[in-house]
């Protein structure tokens, strides 16, 4: 039996009183929703292929942009974090839970340099 | 000795209506929570209510929702949180029933599904004495066998909050107790119980309930051992068939 | 409401439990109710602590623990009682141990055993310092597993029903809804606890009110020996939480403002881990004397364990260092426990025979609510987990065999439309001008100042009175919550109205009783009087208070000689 979409929206994202693990957690999951509508409009880019090549490239040359880039450089850094917080999880879940704190500060740090890292690339890549 | 004027600020299921009442009354160091809750029944407002008894923070009544976060009232000093005013709410992810007190019907219920008791597979007799189990192995699982059942973790856990077959942490930490005690035989009876869409793969690791816990259980690495038993479980049923 | 079940056990605590496990094992055609006020894990039970004794090793014998226990009781035990209790005993914590208890075990794997007081042999079985709430779950999750127990959590009992001295059910509140339940029943045991928050400073959870006794006295059945009431020497200041006589047994020595280990003058061959009645006059006259320590909350003494070394208090002591460092900001490993004499085990209860059958057919009653009497003037510590064990497990069995043996017997519907009417009509409406809270909190002073460790003729006349004066302006309370659900006000008022009864015969039969013996100690009668005392106190209800009746004490081997340690 599920509880109504309201009351689990208000379950998984309440603020009050949580530590650290709790935060990761509320972000991993507003992540993983951004990906997911994230993939749905991924899908509909592709969709556009059924109309051949070009209106593909001219949907996707809109898209490369430097007013785009915010979002871009956003969106690496959503899969950035839900991708290590992901592998974070795996690790706690099957080899070592006692340190799952110490591993998220650790990949925040690590995800962080990642994220400024590709972030460079790819406004070399937008606007050179 | 230290005084203090606090504000409590109660929210209450009352002949269910949501309500808020405050009380502001003088406080002195030493009191908890607990000790707040019973000044304001005895002095400013009789129809109070709310479970309590040990006060000592073993019995697991007193359980609520404490200026956001779930806490022992009894185990609680009201110097200690920081604040003049303090928010008091039932524990949620459970129905309330009556201003403080909600349903735990439904949590220990759960705590009878995981079969929280030592199954064997031969029992030996009274005469010929106890089962031998050294301090090692006493050590393995005696952290998981402190739990209280005051349903801390249940307020805090974002799961129970949005699936209410989950068992939850608590049911799942005295799982774990049991399939790490030495004495025990129930395997083959208990993982499946706890590894199904209910059960252990139902947790996200979120380990808020290991933050909440007043007894150091640590039910979130009860569950994740729980995962990987649950794992190694069925690899060897699918090399025995 | 009516539901009907073979045997309904009130109070799901230690006995409770022990007892619904005990008759479900007899036979799984009978259908149990356990019935209690609270779930079954918040059960005061929880509490205790430092262990519980059985002689299970080479060295020790049931003759032997027996005759402590005979001892300990001041000779006001009865002795074949104690016997069978100690004979049972051992066979109780390895029943535990396979039922899942994580006892302390020594490194080869066997059952450890630590010193207690009173005691010539260590022999008390304990899990850490958590012994009592180890019991409670295993016993809990144990019963889980029989489906002919049905749970009644939050369902307040407030009356037994008897007729021509059959019992035929119980009549209780259901919490949540507020509606008045009838549970009628072949058999019916009574496993409510002490009545410990008679007293103002107190080991005692909130909800050990002594219902269950309160309940079966107004019932006709007598309640015995309750003069008796135990003062644990060690509770933590300033709440009375309970520091285990274990703490004792593992070593640590009580200090008074001397730095002197004091017992050496009271009790110089035990020391520390005398009895508790004459621990507690030591300290008390430590105090009277002018060497315990000035503080906020009263006077104390100090329970050293810092010789102890962390890793043994973190090892075997884990929750009075938790308790102490939360409830009194004082870390034992560093800081000697301020301590004081604190009221703790109600030897007295309801009038039973060792097994646990009360004068009323299909009656039985166990644990601390029941007087057997095993503990006399004095329980040893570790013996009332034992007694639990021991007696609920006796109790379930009998109580089962009488249930199997037996038909309903009828309940009259005027019965409980009169006990509705007590209840909802009178109680519930009522609209004085007395709260509740100053009543009771009256009483408690009371019992404190007046029937305390030390007790005299006038003090008693005074605190008789003034119980009397409460229980009258009792009856103009006031209620101000006139809601059913979980009406926490009605079920206070019907404590206290209960405890007030308890009290008076507390009073009362300290008042008659001019000797001293055990945990019994007036001033005005300093010696122990075999001649004329060496009997039970029996209290019969009647409206206008408690009426009294001896009945002599059983003694097979042991004659009462002075009680030295």
């Amino acid at each position: 039996m599920l509880v109504s979409v309201k009351d689990s929206i208000s379950s998984w994202f309440r603020i009050e009183g949580r530590g650290i693990s709790g935060y990761a957690f509320i972000i991993h999951r507003l992540t993983g929703i951004v990906l997911t509508a994230y993939i749905f409009l991924h899908l509909a880019f592709l969709t556009s292929l059924t109309e051949g090549e070009s209106a593909y490239t001219s949907l996707i040359e809109k898209t490369v942009n430097i007013r785009f880039l915010p979002f871009d450089i956003l969106l690496i850094g959503v899969t950035i974090y839900h991708s290590l917080n992901g592998l974070r999880l795996v690790i706690a879940e099957f080899f070592v839970t006692r340190y799952h704190r110490e591993l998220f500060v650790i990949f925040i740090i690590v995800g962080v340099v990642i994220w400024i890292f590709t972030s460079y690339l790819l406004y070399r890549f937008v606007v050179v | 000795m230290e005084e203090r004027e606090v504000t409590f600020i109660v929210k209450r299921f009352y002949r269910n209506e949501w309500r808020e009442d405050r009380y502001e009354f003088k406080a002195v160091r030493g009191m908890t929570v607990l000790d707040g809750l019973f000044h304001i029944r005895d002095n400013i407002d009789p129809s109070l209510s709310f479970r309590a008894s040990c006060r000592m923070g073993i019995c697991g009544s007193c359980g609520m929702v404490i200026n956001g976060k779930a806490m022992l009232a009894c185990s609680t000093q009201i110097f200690d949180l920081g604040t003049d005013v303090v928010r008091i709410e039932p524990l949620r992810n459970m129905e309330a029933l009556k201003d403080l007190i909600s349903d735990f019907d439904d949590f220990f219920e759960k705590h009878r599904r995981v079969k929280p008791y030592l199954i064997r597979k031969e029992e030996k007799s009274i005469e010929e004495g106890e089962y031998i189990q050294t301090p090692d192995e006493l050590r393995k699982y005696r952290q998981y066998s402190l739990c209280i059942k005051c349903g801390l973790c249940y307020d805090a856990c974002s799961i129970t909050g949005s699936n209410k077959e989950y068992l939850g942490p608590a049911a799942l930490a005295s799982a774990c107790r049991f399939i790490m005690d030495s004495r025990d035989q129930g395997e083959d009876e208990r993982i499946p119980l706890v590894s199904d869409h209910t059960g252990c793969w139902r947790c996200h690791f979120m380990a808020e309930c290991s933050e909440v816990c007043p007894k150091e259980v640590d039910p979130a690495d009860a569950i994740q051992k729980l995962k990987r038993k649950a794992l190694i479980y069925s690899l060897k049923r699918l090399f025995r068939r | 409401m009516i539901v009907q079940h073979d045997v309904t056990i009130i109070g799901a605590g230690l006995a409770g439990l022990r007892a619904s496990i005990g008759a479900a094992e007899k036979s799984d055609r009978i259908s149990i109710a356990l019935v209690s006020k609270i779930y079954p894990l918040r059960s005061h039970s929880v509490c205790a602590e430092g262990g519980t004794g059985a002689a299970l090793r080479e060295g020790d014998s049931v003759e032997l623990h027996s005759w402590d226990t005979v001892k300990g009781s001041d000779f006001l035990g009865d002795q074949d009682a104690i016997e069978f209790f100690c004979s049972i005993a051992p066979r109780e914590v390895i029943l535990l141990e396979h039922w899942g208890c994580p006892w302390s075990r020594t490194e080869n794997g066997m059952l450890d055993q630590r010193p207690f007081g009173g005691h010539s042999f260590p022999r008390a079985c304990y899990a850490a310092d958590r012994t009592g709430f180890h019991e409670m779950h295993t016993l809990y999750e144990r019963s889980l597993m029989y489906d002919n127990i049905e749970r009644y959590s939050e369902y307040f009992v407030t009356s037994l029903i008897i007729e021509d001295n059959r019992v035929r059910g119980v009549t209780a509140i259901d919490l949540r809804t507020g509606e008045l339940m009838v549970f009628q029943s072949k058999a019916v045991i009574i496993a409510t606890g002490g009545a410990g928050r008679l007293y103002e400073f107190t080991t005692y959870s909130h909800t050990v009110t002594g219902d269950g006794m309160a309940i079966a006295y107004r019932a006709g059945i007598p309640l015995k020996d309750m003069e008796f009431f135990q003062f644990h020497p060690t509770g933590l200041l300033p709440s009375g939480i309970l520091i285990t006589e274990g703490a004792r047994g593992e070593g640590g020595y009580l200090l008074n403002n001397r730095n002197e280990r004091f017992m050496e003058r009271y009790a110089p061959e035990k020391m520390e881990l005398a009895p508790r009645d004459i621990v507690s006059r030591s300290m008390m006259t430590e105090i009277n004397e002018g060497r315990g320590f000035e503080g906020p909350y009263g006077q104390y003494l100090l329970l050293d364990l810092r010789h102890l070394g962390e890793e043994k208090i973190n090892e075997k002591l884990p929750l009075i260092r938790e308790a102490s460092i939360k409830f009194s900001g004082v870390d034992p490993v560093e800081e000697p426990i301020p301590v004081r004499p604190v009221a703790h085990y109600t030897m007295g209860g309801i009038h039973t025979n060792m097994y646990t059958e009360t004068p009323v057919k299909g009656l039985y009653s166990a644990g601390e609510a029941a007087c057997v009497s095993i503990h006399g003037a004095n329980r040893l510590g570790t013996n009332s987990t034992m007694e639990c064990l021991v007696f609920g497990g006796v109790a379930g069995e009998r109580a089962a065999e009488f249930a199997l043996g037996n038909d309903f017997a009828p309940v009259s519907s005027d019965y409980v439309k009169e006990e509705e009417r007590r209840l909802f009509d009178d109680l519930l409406s009522r609209n004085g001008d007395e709260r509740i809270s100053v009543i009771r909190d009256e009483m408690r002073s009371t019992m404190e100042r007046h029937v305390g460790i030390f007790r005299n003729g006038e003090d008693l006349k005074t605190g008789l009175r003034k119980i009397q004066e409460l229980k009258e302006r009792f009856k103009n309370i006031s209620i101000t919550d006139k809601g059913r659900s979980f009406n926490t006000e009605l079920t206070h008022a019907l404590e206290v109205d209960f405890m007030l009864d308890l009290a008076e015969v507390v009073v009362s039969g300290a008042l008659l009783r001019e000797e001293s013996r055990g945990a019994h100690y007036r001033t005005d009668f300093p010696k122990r009087d075999d001649k004329k005392w060496l009997k039970h106190t029996l209290a019969y209800y009647t409206p206008e208070g408690p009426k009294f009746d001896y009945i002599p004490v059983t003694i097979t081997k042991w004659k009462p000689v002075e009680r030295k340690y």
